[in-house]
């Protein structure tokens, strides 16, 4: 297990590290001069070009400002946004907590749907309720979330007026106000999490269901709820465990794009805007921030396969 | 019992011309996934006839037909903000949606598919550096790099097709190296193997071929996330321009007129929506054949 873990952590460091290379030089890549690119402003007098070519140390060789950029981040000196000149850490605490919020609600409704619905379509499998599963998940799969979103704001909002539109009220100042504006995209991203994790608990589960183990714990008499709940449910949930690693980037996207129909300020929006003012400091510290949030959770699910699986830690360990 | 190595081509052309005919007939024999084929050859026909099937240019405004109901005279589906025909403009925005999900699936399996035969079958410092690429593709969303690729290069259909192919590569990857890995430990690439066959036959000759059903599966599927995938990009105009219709810059303009003309935003998200599920049919049904198990 400690091999394993430790082997992991390496892993994760380095994909972390391969990560931060890549959007240090993507700023770079941007055509034109850096210092431009940094600041904003394209008038700038070569002096000016200087100047800000000091400051920012882009003078110096490449590996010795990747070494201050990173030293920088790790002090938390994410830099200032040169369209809104706020701090770029101000602007993502408050963005930060829509999207949070926004996500986990989002996975729990996905979860409390999609992984009941995939138990039982796998154990009546080939029955109404397997059929009907099926349909509405594939549904579920090819429907656009922005489009789910705009149509949900046509009923709720324009329609019924039960809802509103769009905008954010934070849950601390009222917290009901807050979950009305966080129904609806919740919803939207939910459904989309509950028809990928079904699809994928019910094929865990059928295949589960024809392992030898499971024939054993029936064979010996095992009340069949108690096959299907703890031994058939706890190898397919590694299955879905590593879907969900998969699939983060995709939620993620999905988020973001979510956050801009139901106008939420938050992560995505932040850095939407910031594609069309230019802000690259501002793409650059959410791309980092995004992809190390990334890294950290698949490291937290390899602790979840090793939890599930005592084969995973096994064969970890070797 | 002689052990011929080097195929036959012309056998092995029969062989895969009967197993071809073998999954079509058995295809044929499902109603989901025959829907799905029906749909994706009518996306396909749209796509490629576009000029021919459009009452008018996807561009062409007519100031006096601003915002027309659907069933006007001489407009099907009603006229856009700017008097454009809904009709011809949803015709011509099949164009950009299928041709990012084709390419961006066919940039990622071109690329995908060699790295993950490579790392299956020599395993090693091989697997390990194709693992390492895939962790990292997966620690950026597709979103994060279509934009960072929009902030660098400006926005384009290039750089959706680029941003999806590389988000669908590590699928690809997957496929291609468990493949690679159960191909190698049976009797015929061990046999290959042992009689000195070049790496490069063994891999592309032997490997591949017998590979080609779950790559096919893996294909169907990764073009209905594509399609997702660039509506969405296009939605937030990441992706083809206006004028230029594409159903996802489409269902952007439809937003702000959401209050007083809804249709214009149910149109382009319908077309989506089925094209998306009749891809998603014809994968679903594709993998049964191959993998009869998941049912």
């Amino acid at each position: 297990m400690k091999v394993y873990v430790i082997r992991r952590l390496g892993v994760s460091v380095f994909t972390l590290v391969v990560a931060s290379v890549l959007v240090f030089l993507g700023i770079r890549a941007v055509p034109g001069n850096p210092a431009i690119a940094l600041t904003g402003n394209a008038n700038l007098s070569p002096a000016a070009i200087a100047a800000i070519e000091g400051q920012y140390g882009l003078n110096k060789p490449l590996p010795v400002q990747y070494a201050d950029w990173l030293r920088q981040i790790l002090t938390g000196h994410l830099g200032s946004s040169p369209v809104t000149g706020m701090p770029i850490t101000t602007e993502l605490s408050s963005a930060f907590p829509i999207t949070v919020e926004l996500t986990i609600l989002a996975m729990l409704i996905g979860i409390v749907i999609g992984i009941p619905a995939g138990i039982i379509a796998a154990v009546r499998r080939g029955k109404a309720i397997d059929y009907a599963g099926n349909a509405i998940a594939l549904f579920g799969l090819s429907i656009p979330s922005f489009w789910f979103g705009i149509l949900l704001i046509l009923i709720f909002a324009v329609l019924l007026r039960v809802l509103p539109a769009s905008g954010y009220v934070s849950f601390l100042s009222s917290p009901g106000s807050n979950l009305s504006h966080m129904v609806m995209p919740a919803f939207v991203l939910g459904t989309g999490v509950a028809a990928v994790l079904m699809r994928q608990m019910r094929s865990g589960m059928l295949e589960a269901l024809r392992a030898d183990y499971v024939r054993t714990a029936r064979a010996k008499g095992l009340p069949e709820p108690s096959v299907v709940l703890k031994h058939a449910l706890r190898n397919s949930l590694v299955t879905v465990a590593t879907v969900i690693g998969l699939q983060l980037g995709v939620l993620l996207s999905g988020v973001a794009v979510t956050e801009e129909v139901f106008g939420l300020p938050g992560v995505g929006d932040l850095t939407i805007n910031a594609v069309f003012q230019r802000d690259y400091p501002t793409i650059q510290a959410v791309a980092l921030i995004t992809a190390a949030a990334i890294i950290v959770i698949n490291f937290a699910l390899d602790f979840v396969y090793a939890f599930l699986s005592p084969r995973v830690r096994v064969e970890g360990a070797q | 019992m002689s052990l011929t190595i080097a195929p036959d081509p012309a056998a092995m052309l029969e062989a895969a011309g009967q197993s071809g005919r073998h999954w079509l007939r058995r295809l044929v024999e499902r109603p989901p996934a025959v829907i799905g084929l029906a749909g994706v050859i009518v996306v396909v026909v749209v796509a490629v006839f576009a000029p021919l099937l459009a009452p008018y240019s996807p561009v062409a405004s007519s100031f006096q037909a601003v915002l027309a109901r659907p069933f006007t005279a001489g407009h099907l589906l009603g006229t856009d903000e700017l008097g454009r025909d809904v009709l011809s403009r949803m015709i011509y925005g099949a164009q950009p949606t299928l041709e990012v999900g084709v390419l961006a699936t066919g940039l990622a399996l071109v690329v995908g598919v060699p790295i993950g035969l490579v790392s299956g079958y020599y395993r090693g410092a091989a697997d390990m550096l194709a693992m390492r690429i895939t962790d990292v593709v997966l620690a950026f969303p597709f979103l994060l790099v279509a934009i960072g690729l929009a902030a660098i290069f400006g926005p384009s259909l290039r750089n959706v097709v680029l941003a999806l192919g590389i988000a669908s590569l590590p699928g690809f990857v997957r496929i291609a190296r468990a493949e690679a890995m159960a191909l190698r430990e049976q009797d015929f690439v061990q046999a290959a193997i042992v009689t000195g066959v070049r790496d490069r036959v063994i891999l592309f000759r032997h490997l591949l071929p017998n590979m080609a059903g779950p790559i096919l599966v893996q294909a169907t599927l990764t073009i209905p996330g594509a399609i997702l995938g660039s509506a969405l990009l296009s939605y937030l105009g990441l992706g083809v321009q206006p004028p230029t219709a594409s159903w996802g810059n489409m269902l952007a303009t439809a937003q702000e007129y959401l209050f007083n003309d809804p249709w214009l935003a149910v149109f382009p998200g319908v077309a989506i929506f089925l094209a998306t599920l009749c891809f998603n049919l014809l994968g679903d049904g594709l993998r049964d054949l191959f993998d009869p198990a998941m049912r």
